[in-house]
């Protein structure tokens, strides 16, 4: 049993420095196989680094990071293997321009799983089925909505068959009327048992869909508990405040 | 001398004329893509050195005047012991210069592509060389066609310094003031000439607008 | 947060290997280009071209004044023939953009040819062609006047994508106030589009000096002229030659640099607009 045991990401004590900002304190957490958890803090406070470290978008000072119990690769056509298993999606979706949705989706698999083109293709139109917007698989990203790119982006890191997905506030940059539709792929998501971290200021959702909460703070893990504890009895002062100044919105 | 006078009499020496040109054009501006692609390989590429060399490169031939490149090689390097025969002058001012121009458009052209873009690649487990392959490349060539086809006209203008030094055959500007100091060619002369240029920059740019037209990206 | 351009984003931050292998080729590169100048300048003492006599002349005062004065000429000879190609471009450009279907027409064809045409075919119509019909320009307008008739187009283009540029809910707003289009295109188009191509205009500016140097073909006593009677002076062809192309490199590198910061800050400017 010891295999399910290990965390899909761990980190463990990890720093890091923005200059003469120490964007992240000694950062430790663990995100076990179909655990959803959740980071929420106000901004600056080093959650949208944290996501980033996992995948090495963003390089640490010190600590370990651990993807499945092996550290991550710091570079070459492991890092590049490591990156492949761990899904990720971005505030602002960032879909390859040039190019159809379709062929968004099928470009890693083909090029780097070698997957052969045809099953890629008919895997890409199910995953586009799937968050809704496989009527969009011929146009370019521009030609989409923003709801409909983001949910095409989840689908382009879907067809990697990842792990784990991180998502860096994947809302953030969304029309309020497209929040809903790109939450409720997530939602449902996190049903089917996906492992997720997720950065988000959607406190609704977070409550609704973490198994835990992560409460972050000027680089520093302030608290951590379940949803329903962190939301109605947040421990620390700084958590309370940050609640209070959310729902006084 | 009326035009067909002139078309009766120097027929074959315009044709020959308006091959010259071509043929400089076509050499000049595919050896300036080549080493313009090379330079901006320097250029970004995490090696300082190599990226100094890059932009030094570029604000030299970007900046010099043609006449002045074209003198220093026919007129100044001699003194160096580096002797070109002129046609090699003249090929050398019409490559080096628009390299430059070919280099800072492919920069421009790469600078459209989001940073975004490049992490997704990235996330995705892509290597380095399948990003430039499948995103970097791409886009960057697509969105320079219409740059790239006014750089193609701007080298035949170039192609023009021929005329500066005894070269034969000689190019259309070359072939003018040749006309113009042995007969009296006046105005006519000049307009064949200038017809020709001219026909050839719109083919270059109809062709060209036609391209962009169907690989522009969205943004 | 600063720009990040595609040059610091292409790579990503090194790990150790590749942190090796940069120190590794950084050092390799060092030594090639420092091999690369020792063989300049080898090649410089081998042919006694470090020679005083070459170089001495330069710690004379008339050196720099004679060159001076071929560069105020060159300089005056750019911006006359900028201004003239100005005020061209700006009527091809006012043809171009009319409802007349002649006048528009007429005025795309010359945009057309003078974008076709080389400078120097243009400079030898005025040395050669022009005098015969009994007008005889001084040598200063026969290298003035072709340039700024070659660059007139495109400078009516860059005024035309300018006039494009500006948004077309501002002249719909100001017909609906009841200004006429005359008035509307010098009161709200006009100003607005000049402040947006400003810096293709530095950059034209640039093409145009480049096209003088063209000036000792109607010896015009030009940057490039004044150089000739140097090195006849002191035979020192390359030594003057040199010289000369480096202050129009600077000088061209110095308009260009405007011409980038000018782009840069009115990009922001339009960021900020637009976000606004």
């Amino acid at each position: 049993m010891s295999q399910s045991e290990t965390p899909v990401i761990e980190l463990k004590n990890v720093n890091k420095h923005f200059g003469d900002l120490h964007v992240l304190q000694d950062v430790s957490l663990s995100v076990k196989k179909g655990e959803v958890v959740v980071i929420i803090g106000p901004s600056g406070s080093g959650k949208s680094t944290l996501c980033r470290t996992i995948n090495r978008l963003e390089t640490i000072d010190s600590g370990e990071i651990l993807i499945e119990g092996e550290p991550v690769p710091q570079e070459g056509r492991k890092l590049a293997e490591l990156r492949s298993r761990i899904g990720m999606v971005f505030q602002s979706f960032n879909l390859f321009a040039h190019m159809s949705i379709l062929d968004n989706l099928t470009l890693a698999p083909v090029d780097v799983l070698k997957i052969p083109r045809k099953e890629a293709r008919e895997e890409a139109m199910k995953l586009l089925e799937r968050v809704g917007v496989a009527d969009q698989a011929k146009k370019v990203p521009a030609q989409l909505s923003g709801g409909q790119q983001q949910r095409a982006a989840i689908a382009r890191a879907l067809a990697m068959h990842p792990k784990a997905m991180l998502f860096d506030e994947p809302t953030s940059a969304l029309d309020p009327e497209m929040i809903g539709e790109v939450l409720s792929v997530m939602t449902e998501l996190a049903s089917e048992g996906m492992t997720m971290l997720i950065v988000t200021h959607e406190m609704n959702f977070a409550r609704q869909v973490a198994d835990r909460v992560i409460f972050m703070d000027g680089g520093k893990i302030i608290e951590e508990n379940t949803p329903d504890a962190f939301f109605e009895h947040p421990a620390s002062e700084r958590a309370q405040n940050f609640l209070k100044t959310i729902r006084d919105h | 001398m009326s035009i067909q006078a002139l078309l009766t009499e120097y027929g074959d020496k315009y044709l020959q004329a308006l091959l010259t040109t071509w043929r400089l054009t076509v050499i000049s501006f595919a050896a300036a893509f080549l080493i313009g692609i090379v330079i901006t390989v320097l250029r970004v590429c995490p090696i300082r050195p190599l990226r100094m060399f890059g932009d030094f490169y570029v604000q030299i031939f970007r900046n010099i005047p043609g006449a002045a490149l074209l003198i220093l090689l026919v007129y100044a390097l001699p003194y160096l012991q580096i002797i070109f025969p002129y046609d090699a002058c003249v090929l050398i001012a019409t490559i080096l210069i628009p390299s430059a121009f070919c280099s800072e458009h492919l920069m421009s052209g790469m600078n459209t592509i989001s940073p975004g873009q490049i992490e997704a690649a990235r996330a995705l487990g892509l290597t380095f060389f399948q990003m430039i392959r499948r995103i970097i490349i791409p886009q960057a060539l697509r969105s320079t066609v219409l740059p790239m086809t006014n750089l193609l006209v701007a080298t035949m203008l170039t192609t023009s310094l021929a005329s500066q030094v005894p070269m034969r055959p000689r190019d259309l500007t070359g072939l003018v003031s040749y006309i113009n100091t042995r007969a009296a060619g006046g105005v006519a002369a000049f307009v064949i000439s200038a017809a020709l240029y001219c026909a050839t920059a719109l083919v270059i740019g109809a062709v060209g607008s036609l391209i962009d037209r169907k690989v522009r990206i969205l943004r | 947060m600063t720009q990040t351009s595609i040059r610091d984003m292409l790579y990503e931050s090194p790990g150790p290997k590749a942190k090796k292998r940069i120190r590794f080729f950084t050092g390799l590169a060092l030594i090639l280009l420092a091999a690369l100048l020792a063989l300049v300048i080898r090649q410089f003492a081998v042919t006694g071209q470090f020679a005083e006599k070459y170089w001495s002349f330069f710690a004379r005062f008339t050196t720099w004044r004679f060159l001076g004065e071929g560069l105020l000429t060159t300089l005056e000879a750019a911006l006359t023939g900028s201004a003239i190609a100005f005020i061209l471009g700006f009527l091809l450009m006012r043809g171009k953009l009319r409802r007349n279907r002649i006048l528009r027409a007429v005025s795309t064809a010359l945009i057309e040819f003078t974008r076709g045409v080389p400078t120097l075919l243009f400079i030898y119509f005025f040395f050669l062609v022009v005098p015969k019909t009994g007008w005889k320009p001084s040598a200063f307008w026969k290298i003035t006047l072709p340039c700024a008739i070659s660059a007139c187009g495109v400078v009516a283009e860059a005024l035309r994508s300018g006039v494009n540029a500006v948004p077309r809910g501002q002249t719909e707003a100001a017909l609906s106030l009841g200004l006429t289009e005359t008035r509307l295109f010098y009161k709200v188009v006009f100003p607005q589009a000049f402040r947006f191509v400003i810096p293709s205009l530095i950059a034209e500016l640039v093409i145009v000096l480049k096209d003088t140097t063209f000036a000792y073909i109607v010896t015009c006593a030009d940057l490039m002229q004044n150089a000739k009677v140097l090195i006849s002076n002191y035979d020192a062809m390359l030594s003057v030659y040199l010289v000369v192309a480096v202050i129009y490199i600077l000088i061209n590198y110095l308009l260009n640099k405007i011409s980038d910061r000018l782009a840069l800050k009115l990009r922001r400017t339009a960021a900020e607009g637009s976000k606004a």
